[in-house]
């Protein structure tokens, strides 16, 4: 799990109260202090209250709508990240909602780990991560400048797309990935759908042939129901 | 020519005013030709009256008891249809006193009649011998102490020509005027019913992407002007219909997706904590898989609604080859995976360009392609093809011809319906939403295209997938 040197400070607005008590409870799990309101007046007034790093805004909330918040907060010049939800997965409402100043955007039904890889990434952007050209998990090295990856020091073919493949599960090492975040960052589709699905299933097929048949250790796992993950497996 | 007049409006009516106005014209032509007879005939009578009170005067008894008409005084009848006088005077035993030349000897009416001319004027038509109608009038006259029956007769011939003439004007002007009033009744028609046909032409331009097009309305107070009127309201009230069918889209996309949302983080969340039975994660996992199933199945619905609302489709334009080259690149591993060739045939397309939702006609692409890949028997091939349709040259054809069990015949339309999946056993298996190929339908059509199955192949099935060809305007 990775851990914030920081604890960091996540304020969820968001009016249906189960999927809001399941996601603080899910990202308290990931070690961020959170807080939860159910209403646009009761999230500004936690806002100023316990000033979040992070605001989860849903944009269709009851009496006052989430887009009038998030101008208002904008307004106020309030120095905090927004991540927009909507289930109004329109063009319009993306482009309106980051004009009015979200810093990101997260169609429903999202997937949890894109959730919180999108998390992560709005709260890196104050505290930027040092980064080099290998990525290593156990004995599986992936050189993201020279595109080559090596298992046990011998190398592993992989087509153009497996390594793409490859180097974003490694990038997201220890963490679990979305068919949604495959879709959108390695195959750079605008969604998921079915038949892009069973590419993916081929695909990771393929990768696990190529990256785990020949080791005892198991490194590309599948999650089901929730994606696949690159990880060494706990002991 | 009579069943295309009266095909149209403007055709009946004119017929339908040639009619009434014919009709009319002739009793009118009746009226005033007996009117006219009657009057000339009677202005006949009075004149020969009193051309016989005149040759009263000049008559006279000469020495010899002959009876003489004064020659010195020419006396002419008033009228110019009374020519050639014709007379016989005889007393009232019947004796022939005097008969003019033009007789030639014969008698002007036969023997006396009881109580002809007695007292006053009496008027006939008769025969004479030369067969020419006469009108005839007799009197009594006293004279120098004795009593005489004068006999006056004219000629009818002068009349009756002139009656003859009058009548055939008015029968070559009664079919010369009904003309010209049928074609000032079609004119008038035509341009009565004009702004309907503008009307018409701009209903016909109204459709789902421009329904707040609006009639003229020039005068709300005619009938024209009223129709105009009602036919708007019809559009507001269509088009007010759209948007809520659209508002519902968002609406019903916000109800679905919220509760899925919610469905989807508590199950993912349950099956990241430590803990449960691998029973309860199995559980949690299926629902989660179902749950993607709904979410696709609603966003193809949404896609179908905006679709049809024709705003989700922007037009603009894009090399059909490049966007077939992408979809193919994505699915290769599938086809790899069968053993299956992609053949790939561009004819004359290459370099140009479709109009069309680059998105969504990619992703119509994306499902033939898919389609012909999951029917394919392994080790064979699916070949690709672009052209430039032949017989308009406005279009590009792709067709996706594969080597499977073909669409049966009974199913070629059914498989572009919604919900539709095949009950066949050997493509029982490979159902999905079965909304692909009907989303694919809609946008190619919206895009201005066809998307249907080849009847004529014998061997697998050739999808063909046909979009207007953007032409580019080069300067030479």
């Amino acid at each position: 799990m990775p851990k914030v040197s920081q604890r960091s400070r996540i304020l969820i607005i968001e009016d249906d109260r189960k999927l809001s008590a399941a996601l603080a409870a899910g990202i308290e799990a990931e070690g961020y202090l959170v807080s939860a309101a159910a209403s646009a007046e009761e999230g500004f007034f936690l806002l100023h209250r316990e000033k979040p790093d992070l605001l989860l805004l849903d944009l269709t909330l009851p009496q006052r709508n989430g887009l009038d918040l998030l101008r208002q907060i904008r307004q106020d010049r309030a120095d905090v990240r927004v991540l927009m939800l909507t289930s109004h997965n329109t063009v319009e409402d993306r482009v309106e909602g980051l004009k009015t100043g979200a810093d990101d955007y997260l169609g429903k039904p999202f997937s949890f780990p894109e959730l919180l890889a999108r998390i992560e990434a709005l709260l890196r952007r104050i505290l930027p991560e040092h980064t080099s050209d290998t990525l290593q998990i156990a004995d599986l090295t992936v050189n993201t400048r020279t595109r080559t990856a090596t298992r046990a020091g011998k190398q592993i073919e992989l087509s153009q797309r497996e390594f793409d493949l490859l180097m974003y599960l490694a990038e997201n090492r220890g963490r679990t990935v979305s068919r949604e975040m495959l879709a959108r960052d390695v195959w750079k589709e605008q969604s998921r759908f079915t038949p892009l699905d069973n590419v993916m299933d081929v695909q990771i097929g393929r990768l696990r042939r190529k990256v785990d048949d020949a080791s005892s250790l198991k490194l590309l796992h599948t999650v089901r129901g929730i994606g696949f993950s690159l990880r060494e497996p706990e002991v | 020519m009579n069943w295309a007049l009266t095909k149209q409006i403007r055709g009946r009516l004119t017929l339908w005013y040639i009619g009434i106005f014919a009709m009319i014209l002739t009793v009118y032509v009746v009226l005033v030709f007996v009117f006219q007879y009657e009057f000339v005939g009677r202005q006949i009578y009075h004149d020969e009256v009193q051309d016989v009170v005149t040759v009263e005067g000049l008559l006279y008894f000469d020495g010899n008891g002959v009876l003489q008409l004064q020659q010195n005084y020419f006396s002419h009848p008033r009228s110019h249809l009374l020519i050639d006088r014709l007379m016989e005077v005889r007393d009232l035993s019947g004796v022939v006193l005097y008969r003019t030349a033009n007789l030639n000897g014969t008698s002007l009416g036969g023997p006396s009649l009881p109580d002809e001319g007695d007292g006053t004027f009496n008027e006939r038509v008769l025969r004479i011998a030369d067969g020419t109608h006469v009108s005839l009038i007799s009197h009594i006259h006293s004279m120098q102490g004795r009593t005489v029956l004068i006999r006056l007769g004219y000629s009818l011939a002068p009349f009756r020509e002139r009656m003859t003439q009058f009548l055939k004007i008015l029968l070559f002007a009664l079919p010369v005027t009904l003309l010209v009033a049928g074609f000032a009744g079609y004119q008038i028609a035509k341009r009565a019913l004009q702004p309907l046909e503008e009307m018409a032409q701009k209903a016909k331009r109204i459709s789902a992407h421009n329904l707040h097009d609006r009639l003229e309305v020039d005068n709300p107070h005619d009938e024209l002007g009223h129709m105009a009127a009602v036919f708007n309201d019809l559009l507001n009230r269509l088009e007010e219909a759209f948007r809520q069918l659209d508002s519902f889209t968002g609406d019903a996309a916000h109800e679905l997706r919220a509760p899925m949302a919610a469905i989807r983080t508590i199950g993912e969340i349950a099956l990241r904590q430590e803990g449960g039975s691998e029973g309860d994660k199995e559980a949690i996992a299926s629902i989660l898989e179902e749950t993607y199933r709904l979410d696709e199945t609603i966003g193809g619905l949404l896609m179908l609604a905006k679709a049809e609302s024709a705003k989700a489709i922007g037009p603009n334009t894009f090399s059909l080859v490049e966007a077939t080259n992408e979809v193919l690149e994505v699915l290769e591993v599938l086809a790899d995976e069968k053993k299956i060739r992609f053949v790939t045939n561009i004819q004359d397309a290459r370099g140009l360009a479709v109009t069309g939702d680059r998105s969504l006609i990619r992703g119509a692409i994306m499902n033939v392609v898919h389609n012909a890949i999951k029917f394919s028997e392994p080790n064979s091939a699916i070949t690709i093809t672009h052209a430039v349709v032949q017989s308009d040259g406005e279009h590009i054809e792709l067709s996706v011809s594969d080597q499977g069990p073909g669409v049966e015949r009974a199913e070629r339309e059914a498989v572009f319906g919604r919900f539709y999946t095949s009950s066949r056993p050997q493509t029982a298996f490979h159902s999905g939403t079965g909304l692909g190929l009907s989303i694919a339908k809609l946008v190619v059509q919206r895009s201005g295209g066809q998307i249907y199955f080849d009847p004529d192949v014998s061997v697998g099935a050739r999808c063909v997938l046909r979009l207007p060809l953007h032409r580019v305007h080069r300067s030479i």
